[in-house]
């Protein structure tokens, strides 16, 4: 092994540890008996886990979260894969500037973004909710679901449309038979990152949401009041759904960069 | 064909209604409500300057602080998600793949859960620490880890990493190796062909790493609440406190555009001096 390549192999395992070390601290104190997070983690035990799920908060939690995360999922990939077809058609130049357009939200702080909604709302008198989340996140989880699908229709081969067509198939028939079986990984995979950002955003949530409880802003309860160790917990079950989405999508749509 | 145009537009359509009425139009909004006034706890139409007065003054340093700090974490981010995507290039061979996974899974490790497990790691008594302590690097615990900028960049660099390494890769991944290797053969050192012909050909990927990861910082209000100490605030959280606390929206929405309009000016510079400093390096 030569000095460079060592120095590249240190490198790696440096910056590898630094990006997971955090989220597998949080997983391993959700199953530790200290309170504090610090070591020793204490003699293991599910009490963390029992306490969270003894408290009224979560199931509200949890069904605020599910609501919101699987209608933005839908939407997203319903709107996202309409623009992108949209999109192919109007030719590259057109389409280009449109696709960039659409991805701005995504470029934003989150606050920005957070707080002109939050007064809009409010000045249009439009009551805060699900209404009014689910399209906030919208905004900045379908620029995921165009850009995949954008870049897979660009890729395909029209020779296969052209045959279908001549052979005397609908236009309803080429989308079903032929061009949705051909996206469908990448759509799903692309609608799950959808649902992990989601998931996973907290600004545009807390702002947009009123009254109402997610996972994340039961988590920024939790951190503002008191160091609850039971957020380890939480922190665990978010971190386990959103990973979950991102490495079934990321399979699914055979993500090579 | 007039027919199919009409139709790809009416498919854009519910997207891009999306996005006006939840993007553009409210951020139109913000941009209306910063010539406005409060009075009595009410917003009054107006046309006054006096929002942008008072931010370019009592802001004035809280604005080129964010700035600075956002520009530090976004120039780390940016070389560091450059290394690593430069190693699962060229230098991890079968490695490759598996690093960029376990990158990429980090993605969505939760942005608040990472906040708090950082302030775990770094406290006076966190694993950073204690590590230090028992390998006989320092004898004192450091208690500016936590609560201080140096809490805020490295929390803000392990969060936007990930998102930075997935343009470069991208980036990376679409040189071809035949120029590489033509260097090579030629007989150009390492840092000859990075200079020459790899990163003028992934100028945009670069760039739109930094600009990702010095946007999402310089606008962060969460980050230095949590982990920057009464001393570290940036201009996220004036923003939210004259929105949330003080019911001031025209002067939050005056920071916001000014914030915007400086963040957009570095990345412009940055980008200008990126493309001057390559062709000066360049033979």
């Amino acid at each position: 092994m030569t000095a460079r390549s060592l120095g590249w192999s240190i490198f790696g395992t440096l910056m590898v540890a630094f990006l997971v070390a955090p989220l597998v601290l949080v997983v391993a104190f959700s199953f530790g008996e200290n309170p504090h997070a610090t070591l020793p983690f204490g003699e293991p035990t599910l009490k963390w886990y029992r306490k969270l799920f003894a408290g009224d908060e979560f199931w509200n939690a949890l069904y605020n979260s599910a609501v919101i995360t699987l209608s933005v999922g839908l939407l997203s990939a319903v709107l996202g894969t309409a623009a992108a077809f949209g999109f192919v058609a109007l030719g590259k130049r057109l389409s280009e500037a449109g696709v960039r357009l659409v991805s701005l939200p995504v470029m934003l702080p989150p606050l920005v973004l957070a707080l002109a909604l939050a007064s809009a709302f409010s000045a249009t008198r439009i009551p805060l909710g699900f209404g009014t989340v689910v399209p906030s996140h919208l905004v900045f989880t379908q620029p995921f679901v165009i850009l995949v699908i954008y870049a897979r229709l660009a890729a395909f081969d029209h020779a296969l449309f052209d045959s279908a067509r001549d052979l005397g198939a609908s236009r309803a028939q080429i989308f079903l038979t032929i061009t949705l079986p051909l996206i469908a990984p990448s759509l799903i995979g692309a609608t799950l990152l959808a649902m992990a950002v989601s998931l996973d955003d907290f600004v545009i949530t807390f702002f947009t949401i009123g009254g109402g409880m997610t996972f994340s802003t039961l988590i920024w309860g939790m951190l503002r009041t008191s160091l609850d160790p039971s957020i380890n917990a939480l922190g665990t079950l978010v971190l386990a759904a959103t990973l979950g989405l991102s490495i079934v999508a990321l399979k699914l749509t055979n993500y090579r960069g | 064909m007039r027919d199919a145009r009409l139709r790809a537009i009416a498919a854009v359509m519910p997207s891009l209604l999306v996005w006006i009425g939840f993007f553009l139009a409210p951020l139109v909004y913000l941009f209306i409500v910063s010539f406005w006034r409060v009075r009595q706890y009410r917003l009054v139409t107006d046309a006054t300057l006096d929002n942008y007065i008072a931010a370019g003054s009592e802001y004035q340093h809280a604005i080129l602080f964010t700035v600075v700090l956002a520009g530090f974490v976004g120039l780390l981010t940016t070389v560091l998600a450059f290394a690593l995507a430069y190693l699962i290039r060229f230098h991890a061979g079968r490695f490759g793949n598996a690093l960029l996974l376990t990158v990429l899974t980090t993605l969505f490790g939760g942005y608040l859960v990472k906040i708090y497990a950082w302030k775990g790691l770094l406290g006076s008594d966190g694993i950073v620490n204690r590590a230090l302590l028992e390998t006989g690097l320092i004898s004192q615990p450091i208690t500016w880890l936590l609560y201080s900028p140096i809490a805020v960049v490295i929390t803000l660099v392990s969060f936007l990493l990930p998102y930075a390494v997935l343009p470069i890769n991208a980036a990376l991944r679409g040189i071809a190796d035949a120029p590489i290797e033509a260097a090579r053969d030629l007989g150009a050192r390492p840092v000859r062909i990075l200079i020459d012909v790899i990163l003028p050909q992934c100028e945009r990927g670069v760039l739109t790493a930094f600009a990702l990861a010095f946007f999402i910082s310089a606008g962060d209000y969460v980050t230095p609440q949590l982990v920057g100490g009464p001393e570290t605030f940036m201009i996220g959280n004036f923003i939210q406190s004259q929105y949330v606390n003080r019911m001031n929206a025209p002067i939050g929405s005056a920071l916001a555009v000014v914030t915007m309009l400086a963040t957009l000016a570095a990345v412009a510079l940055v980008s200008f001096l990126y493309r001057r400093a390559l062709r000066a390096c360049s033979t």
